[in-house]
């Protein structure tokens, strides 16, 4: 890719930023909060990506690192008094140390083993959590002190966001990723040409555990109550797997894509029909998975509608 | 038999005796073991009603890896398959008294419908949204699967709310002796899972349609070869499995509360189980099960609070033989 394609990609973001940074003064709290979740979703589906997009390692259970991030702020700030910024530096080496421990066995497997292996991992640590009344007081959830902070919040998520786009970017143009790539497409050609392949998965694990963790840090302070069953819920995973594979997996416009469009068909409309909306959310994992294995900007892409240069 | 299903009654035998060793060794080093009758009638009734649970996780694992022997297919929608199963158990239980009709259908003469519906519903899901995925791209089945089984339960949500229900069946216990007894619904559900698991086994093992499967599980391309539709084979053995499946369902129903939520815990615990056993072995699947009812029922007994670990062996078990022996207790040498 051209430097001038570089620099076109970056004044889209940077227009892109320019009018989020602008938006909470504008709006009501609701549309605040919904741009925040948004984000969110875009932080959870790009980091999602990184291992399952690039690496070919689709995780089942990414869900644990968002709900161990958000477990270690809210432990710290409602039982420890801290405030809650310098918490994020601590749920981010919380979700790294995690990632490192689980990723050394568990990278071991291949394919659909390590997927199941991971849904596993993640209903194992909810069963921990809830378990072990002492540190995160057990089902009952914990309430954080009640302070109004959407604004900041609102602002570290952005960051967050920035922060994950950028670290996707450079993933997706450096031999970092062009590594995970080989992985990808054949890891015993990968090992054979001389790339440590364990180094490399667990880097690209620990890299897609780090943002979930904060991000989950950053919800956890905004919607100031948490428990173990909505912060380990499965279908989080399955919606950040879902947009990234919607708008295009090993891409980095891809999940940014699908978080933006998932995510605001689901508050408009799906919110309404719970029910209904899970069912719908089901069908269209299989109707995706069977029909648009390359996702939106894929199928974009196929029919001229989108510049190459804007994908990867 | 072969050599190696000998081997695995062995390996069963040797499991049950260590299972009961075990507590006494933990005892001794804790320095907290009784020798009181009662304690080892107790210990007896552990692992006995273990057994019996190992029964009902036989008929998860059969079906699970059956799919995944002849398709390579892991099926994550077998929970809900589960559960399901259960649903329509308890359905036809209830029905007679919600049309007002005075009937008694007993939960087990149910099967006789949910059967042949679970197959049908499994043939569908195989010829509809499986049969182009096979051979392809391994996950593709598996997002297609968990897309099922998402869906099924928010269905199944829907319409029976996420109430628990159960089946009153059989309260009475049976008494082996003065102190040691077991559930009557656990013996019958254990005898039905074994009469199943048997019957499978020897359609398996005889039937011409049951050769052509392990023929298609062995190669796929070397069956086509001889003549056998491996597309309809798919089908079929789906049906099974989903069949096998709504088995279990029932044998849940009239001894557990179950509700929509708790099939993802199927699926993880038949999942352990063919890992422990062998991918896509069927003795494995089974002497498997039985070891992962007794070790849960173990963990039970031994461990203040148990009942919240028990929900982890299946993980730690299943990762520990991924770790440890990555084929499995009876699984082939891969490469």
């Amino acid at each position: 890719m051209t430097r001038k394609e570089h620099l076109i990609n970056l004044g889209y973001l940077a227009a892109f930023l320019a009018v989020l940074t602008v938006l909470p003064s504008q709006f009501s709290v609701y549309i605040t909060s919904f741009i925040m979740f948004t984000m969110m979703y875009v932080v959870l589906a790009l980091s999602w990506n990184i291992i399952s997009g690039y690496t070919g390692y689709v995780s089942f259970g990414h869900v644990l690192f968002y709900g161990v991030g958000s477990y270690a702020s809210a432990i710290l700030v409602a039982d420890h008094g801290w405030h809650w910024v310098p918490t994020l530096a601590v749920s981010a080496l919380v979700g790294v140390v995690i990632a490192v421990a689980i990723g050394f066995p568990v990278l071991r497997l291949k394919g659909p083993y390590f997927a199941i292996a991971m849904l596993g991992a993640a209903e194992g640590t909810r069963v921990i959590v809830t378990v072990w009344d002492g540190l995160t007081h057990g089902g009952e959830g914990i309430s954080l002190p009640n302070v109004e902070n959407s604004t900041e919040t609102y602002i570290a998520m952005l960051l967050l966001m920035v922060a994950t786009i950028a670290v996707s970017y450079w993933v997706g143009h450096s031999r970092f990723g062009i590594r995970l790539n080989a992985i990808r497409e054949d890891e015993l050609a990968a090992e054979v040409m001389g790339i440590n392949t364990t180094v490399y998965k667990l880097a690209a694990f620990a890299l897609s555990a780090v943002f979930p963790a904060i991000a989950g840090a950053i919800q956890a302070n905004k919607t100031l109550y948490i428990d173990p069953e909505t912060e380990f819920f499965i279908l989080i995973t399955i919606t950040m797997k879902l947009m990234a594979m919607l708008g295009g997996k090993g891409t980095v416009i891809g999940p940014i894509v699908g978080a933006i469009v998932l995510y605001s068909v689901q508050e408009i409309v799906w919110i309404r029909f719970p029910q209904a909306h899970l069912i719908a959310f089901g069908i269209f994992l299989i109707l995706v998975a069977r029909f648009m294995p390359r996702g939106l900007v894929g199928f974009w892409i196929d029919r001229g509608w989108a510049r190459k240069g804007m994908v990867h | 038999m072969e050599k190696s299903e000998v081997r695995s009654i062995y390996l069963l035998a040797g499991f049950l005796v260590f299972a009961y060793a075990l507590p006494f060794a933990v005892g001794v080093w804790t320095d907290s073991i009784f020798y009181d009758r009662q304690w080892l009638a107790d210990l007896a009734t552990v692992a006995l009603s273990g057994l019996m649970q190992g029964g009902v996780y036989a008929m998860f694992a059969v079906g699970l890896t059956l799919i995944f022997g002849v398709m390579r297919v892991i099926n994550v929608a077998h929970g809900e398959l589960v559960v399901l199963g259960a649903y329509l158990t308890w359905v036809m239980f209830n029905m007679p008294e919600w049309l007002g009709i005075d009937v008694y259908v007993d939960p087990l003469l149910s099967m006789v419908v949910s059967l042949p519906l679970a197959f049908l519903l499994g043939y569908g899901i195989q010829k509809l949204l499986l049969n182009a995925v096979v051979g392809g791209p391994e996950l593709t089945p598996l997002l297609i699967t968990f897309g099922i089984g998402i869906s099924l339960v928010n269905i199944v949500e829907w319409i029976f709310t996420t109430d628990y229900h159960t089946i009153p069946y059989e309260p009475d216990a049976i008494h082996l002796t003065a102190s040691i007894a077991v559930g009557k619904n656990k013996v019958i559900s254990f005898g039905m899972a074994f009469l199943i698991s048997m019957s499978v086994y020897i359609f398996l093992k005889v039937a011409r349609l049951g050769k052509a499967i392990r023929a298609t599980a062995q190669n796929a391309d070397v069956a086509m070869v001889c003549g056998i539709n491996i597309y309809s084979i798919y089908m079929i053995t789906f049906g099974l499995g989903a069949a096998l499946a709504a088995a279990g369902g029932t044998l849940v129903s009239i001894q557990f509360g179950f509700n929509p939520e708790t099939g993802l815990q199927y699926t993880v615990v038949a999942f352990a189980i063919i890992i422990l056993g062998g991918r896509g072995n069927f003795i494995g699947a089974l002497i498997g099960a039985l070891m992962l009812g007794v070790i849960e029922n173990l963990i039970a007994f031994m461990v203040p609070n148990g009942s919240a670990m028990v929900e982890i062996a299946a993980y730690g078990l299943m990762i520990c033989t991924l770790l440890i022996r990555p084929r499995g207790l009876m699984g082939a040498k891969e490469g």
